[in-house]
């Protein structure tokens, strides 16, 4: 067999970190998905709240609706409560108004991610790729983070960006930065919370994914992990009345913890439970690294 | 066993050193020197080759736009420069083999570890990657250490053998003082009856066989044996001997006769005088 091949040349450079090696990890995930037709229809779905918000904002600073119909679509967006005043700059109405933003957006990130743990870890799994990721100089830890960053930048695509835009538009549509001003702990409140939600989904996605590996089971157990827990806590929360059944629901116990900056808690029985959450949410992802470490090794691992 | 000399698995027991790196402590020091080739299929789903080969690169530690840049050189080296756009998906079982050593190169290492390097290829494309090895030491000096259970590769392109049977090293050193390092081996030819020859070998403790495909003699002797004892007997027998030379034997045959299998694979005893040439 003839083959055409140049002729050898060696490299003079210097190798860097390592951490390098995790963030190539992270742009080639990314490349994987978005390479992927059916994900940018899936993410463009997944925007459609994120279109209504931004419509929402426009329509109540850009144009001359009756005040009636200003205030109903404020509260529907939640900037503002039908209890309150119609002013657009009461800081807490709109706080409300982008965590609302963010807990919609958790339904359809659940199943954006439930499609995508299969390809981004579970394949390097059947495809036996771990022996070649880990026979370079990054290790397990580099993996993980690698892996958990590309979650997490998926999941703070949908999220805190889509909520750091509709603030800055809410600002530029105001005409003066004064919103952005006296709402200035709003980007940072958005922040946190975006940060918890894409660590804990990125570490309990990547765990699953690590251990199920096909598509249908870790969509299987994703979803139920999210719809069954909550839907347990709920009818737990009805039947008895103890708010800590619904420490069940991982969602509510993100939220309790994102929401923290937004809304810090205020009576001890609301501190409690946010501290029960956070404490919660520290033992999962902590069991869930310690499964990580056990299951990512560069042996071949037989499924 | 290659994972543990990467220092991806820790030993039971024992210590060892690579390129002056301790291998049970400095693994990742370790691996900036070393290119690992892995025997599973190990491809990304979703990249092209090229960005495959940088993704290496990266995982090295190497900057990207060097990674990028050496990715084309290597693949071209390889010879996959007119694959290197193509997705992993749409390569053959050979031009991933390919693209693996692209990959382990990328960083210039000084030693190749490479894991059945013609695992899964035709003949064809067994050749070819065994050229393109042969050219790689020959032209870069490069030290490579080869796991293979194709002992017709290691026969073709290893100065030292280790043979590993059942976890234990049962032999090791240069290939040449491996072999010479088991009792001799000749194969025989010779004209006339033969019958009472090979029993007189057998009777001087030499163990007889036929060679396969030829149907020549093959007789391995004790150590302490001495060529001209060939020429006594052969008087003695009433024969002519033709062709006497000592049995240079693949590496299969040595494995197996190290690793005390050969009987499996013995050829049927010796029929009187089949060898009247």
């Amino acid at each position: 067999m003839a083959i055409d091949r140049g002729r050898y040349h060696g490299w003079q450079g210097e190798l860097g970190s390592p951490w390098r090696g995790t963030l190539a990890l992270v742009r080639v995930s990314l490349v994987q998905l978005f390479r992927r037709k059916l994900y940018w229809g899936v993410l463009a779905a997944c925007l459609v709240q994120f279109v209504f918000f931004f419509l929402a904002i426009y329509a109540v600073t850009q144009t001359q609706l009756p005040p009636q119909v200003q205030q109903r679509v404020l509260e529907v967006f939640g900037f503002a409560s039908s209890a309150g005043p119609a002013a657009a700059s009461a800081a807490a109405s709109h706080e409300n108004g982008y965590t609302l933003f963010i807990e919609r957006q958790s339904l359809v990130v659940m199943i954006l991610l439930a499609f995508s743990g299969s390809l981004l870890v579970g394949s390097d799994f059947r495809n036996e790729a771990l022996p070649f990721y880990l026979s370079r100089r990054i290790d397990r830890k580099h993996y993980v983070a690698g892996k958990v960053l590309s979650v997490a930048t998926v999941v703070s695509l949908l999220t805190t960006l889509p909520a750091l835009i509709l603030f800055v538009e809410f600002g530029l549509f105001t005409g003066s930065i004064d919103y952005w001003l006296e709402n200035w702990r709003i980007p940072l409140a958005v922040l946190v919370y975006g940060s918890v939600l894409c660590l804990v989904l990125g570490v309990l996605l990547v765990t699953v994914s690590a251990y199920l590996v096909r598509s249908a089971p870790i969509a299987i157990v994703w979803s139920s992990l999210f719809l069954l827990l909550r839907r347990l806590a709920v009818y737990l929360h009805g039947e008895t009345g103890e708010d800590h059944w619904r420490l069940l629901d991982p969602w509510f116990d993100i939220h309790e913890v994102g929401r923290m900056l937004f809304f810090p808690p205020t009576s001890h029985d609301e501190r409690h439970i946010a501290r029960l959450a956070a404490a919660l949410l520290v033992v999962v992802c902590g069991a869930c690294l310690v499964a990580l470490s056990r299951r990512v090794r560069a042996v071949e691992v037989v499924v | 066993m290659l994972k543990i000399l990467l220092g991806l698995i820790r030993p039971d027991a024992g210590r060892g050193t690579i390129l002056g790196c301790d291998i049970t402590r400095s693994g990742a020091e370790l691996r900036r020197q070393v290119g690992y080739m892995p025997q599973s299929a190990a491809a990304v789903p979703g990249l092209r080759g090229v960005e495959f080969a940088a993704l290496s690169g990266e995982l090295y530690g190497m900057p990207r736009r060097d990674a990028q840049r050496r990715a084309h050189e290597v693949l071209n080296y390889v010879g996959l420069g007119e694959l290197r756009y193509r997705q992993l998906e749409e390569y053959s079982t050979g031009n991933l083999q390919r693209l693996k050593l692209a990959a382990a190169l990328i960083h210039d290492p000084r030693l190749l570890l490479l894991d059945e390097p013609t695992n899964g290829l035709d003949p064809s494309g067994r050749l070819a990657m065994l050229e393109l090895l042969e050219d790689l030491i020959a032209e870069t000096g490069k030290s490579v250490i080869l796991c293979t259970h194709l002992l017709g590769d290691a026969e073709r392109l290893c100065h030292q053998l280790v043979v590993l049977d059942r976890g234990q090293v049962v032999r090791s050193g240069p290939m040449r003082n491996v072999r010479s390092a088991l009792p001799g081996r000749f194969v025989l030819d010779w004209q006339g009856d033969g019958s009472r020859f090979v029993a007189q070998l057998e009777q001087a403790g030499a163990t007889c066989s036929n060679e396969r495909g030829t149907g020549r003699l093959v007789a391995s002797v004790p150590a302490t044996w001495n060529t001209t004892t060939f020429f006594q007997l052969a008087r003695q027998g009433g024969v002519v001997l033709t062709h006497l030379a000592a049995d240079e034997e693949s590496l299969e045959r040595l494995f197996f006769r190290i690793t005390e299998l050969e009987s499996d694979v013995q050829p049927a005893p010796l029929a009187g005088d089949a060898h009247g040439h």
